[in-house]
């Protein structure tokens, strides 16, 4: 090797080495994007904390227990409302293709606030405390939600394809945008069905 | 016959004045006890707003210190106290218990001002320790930089002198 090679090795040699050094005030000034996906993720699992044993046959009087988790992968801490609506099968769901949520007025909420890369999760306990039947119609009239206890007064009819009078308890995410200041419905929604035939 | 006429008119006036009377009687209570409900109600509404306005402001200045670089876990706990203390305000509200939901918001906007003031001093503290760990590395790296060419510089001198002292001895062990 003669002295210009060996100055090209040393010079690339010293080139790295100066960008070794630089490096700590190089990741100071220049942010990189992340690349990753930005999403919230909503979950609703049975009694035993897994995904199964939801209740469905659902009694007058009986508790059920549930819990309701978030997820958070936004790259920021997050202000999120999880609200809690109760249908029989003719009332709205929210609509995933245009992102609106229900027009169905929350029966309960809660609110969250969730770093990046974490969750939160809550218990969530019901039972139908009052409720009636009529021929074909079945009425519910009281539904107790962790403590608190709210009027109804949902009538469902029966289905005889499925054999059942069906009503949907289900859970919509919303997300509070901080530049319209205000909470936008996030398309996210999970719910489940009861039965209510054998009460 | 005036008389008459006079007493007619006298009665008629009487019986107006009666049923004014009771008329008022009827509608009476209904503003008694309408005012004071509706006035709950509105302290309700202006103590929920109150209290919405204030997490959100305490939540923007969570963000805030995140972004200058603070720990705000122990920020959030406080603010999902506070958001469960609003939840169950506006809970509240629908089912008409204005006096819950009022306790509940106040509650939820003295949570929600603590969490605003520690996220202010937060992000201070954390503003300065980043610009005080920016202007370190900067040194820092200014120096690495130096050094390195510095040490390179000298290096290639050290390193040609020994290259040509060994060329110059090759050359002359060639010549002999």
């Amino acid at each position: 090797m003669n002295l210009e090679e060996y100055r090209t090795l040393f010079v690339i040699g010293c080139l790295i080495f100066i960008l070794a050094a630089a490096a700590p005030m190089l990741s100071m000034v220049i942010s990189l994007p992340k690349g990753s996906e930005r999403f919230s993720e909503l979950w609703v699992l049975g009694p035993n904390h897994m995904a199964e044993d939801y209740p469905f046959n659902v009694t007058i009087g009986g508790q059920y227990n549930l819990f309701v988790g978030v997820g958070n992968h936004m790259g920021y801490s997050a202000y999120y409302i999880v609200y809690l609506k109760f249908r029989n099968r003719i009332q709205p769901l929210p609509d995933a293709s245009s992102s609106k949520p229900s027009s169905l007025p929350p029966l309960y909420e809660f609110r969250a606030f969730v770093a990046d890369g974490a969750t939160w999760e809550n218990p969530v306990s019901f039972s139908i405390l009052e409720a009636s039947r009529r021929s074909n119609s079945f009425f519910i009239h009281r539904i107790c939600i962790n403590d608190v206890v709210f009027s109804v007064d949902s009538s469902s009819n029966w289905d005889s394809e499925n054999r059942g009078f069906y009503y949907q308890l289900f859970f919509e995410l919303w997300l509070y945008n901080t530049t319209s200041q205000s909470f936008e419905y996030h398309n996210r929604f999970v719910g489940i069905w009861l039965n209510m035939t054998r009460s | 016959m005036d008389k008459k006429v006079d007493w007619m008119d006298a009665m008629s006036t009487l019986k107006l004045f009666a049923v004014i009377l009771i008329l008022f009687a009827f509608v009476f209570p209904i503003f008694t006890f309408t005012t004071p409900a509706s006035s709950t109600e509105d302290i309700a509404v202006s103590a929920i707003n109150r209290a919405e306005e204030v997490i959100a402001l305490a939540y923007q200045s969570v963000l805030e210190a995140e972004k200058a670089g603070a720990n705000v876990s122990g920020l959030l706990t406080q603010l999902n106290v506070a958001g469960q203390l609003l939840a169950e305000a506006r809970t509240s509200y629908r089912l008409e218990d204005f006096d819950r939901a009022v306790r509940s918001a106040n509650l939820c906007y003295e949570n929600g001002e603590k969490v605003r003031f520690d996220a202010q001093r937060l992000k201070d503290l954390a503003t300065k320790d980043g610009r005080q760990l920016f202007w370190w590395t900067t040194v820092g790296s200014i120096v690495g930089v130096g050094a390195v060419i510095f040490g390179g510089f000298l290096g290639w001198q050290l390193f040609k002198r020994r290259y040509f002292q060994r060329m110059g001895t090759e050359v002359v062990s060639d010549e002999s």
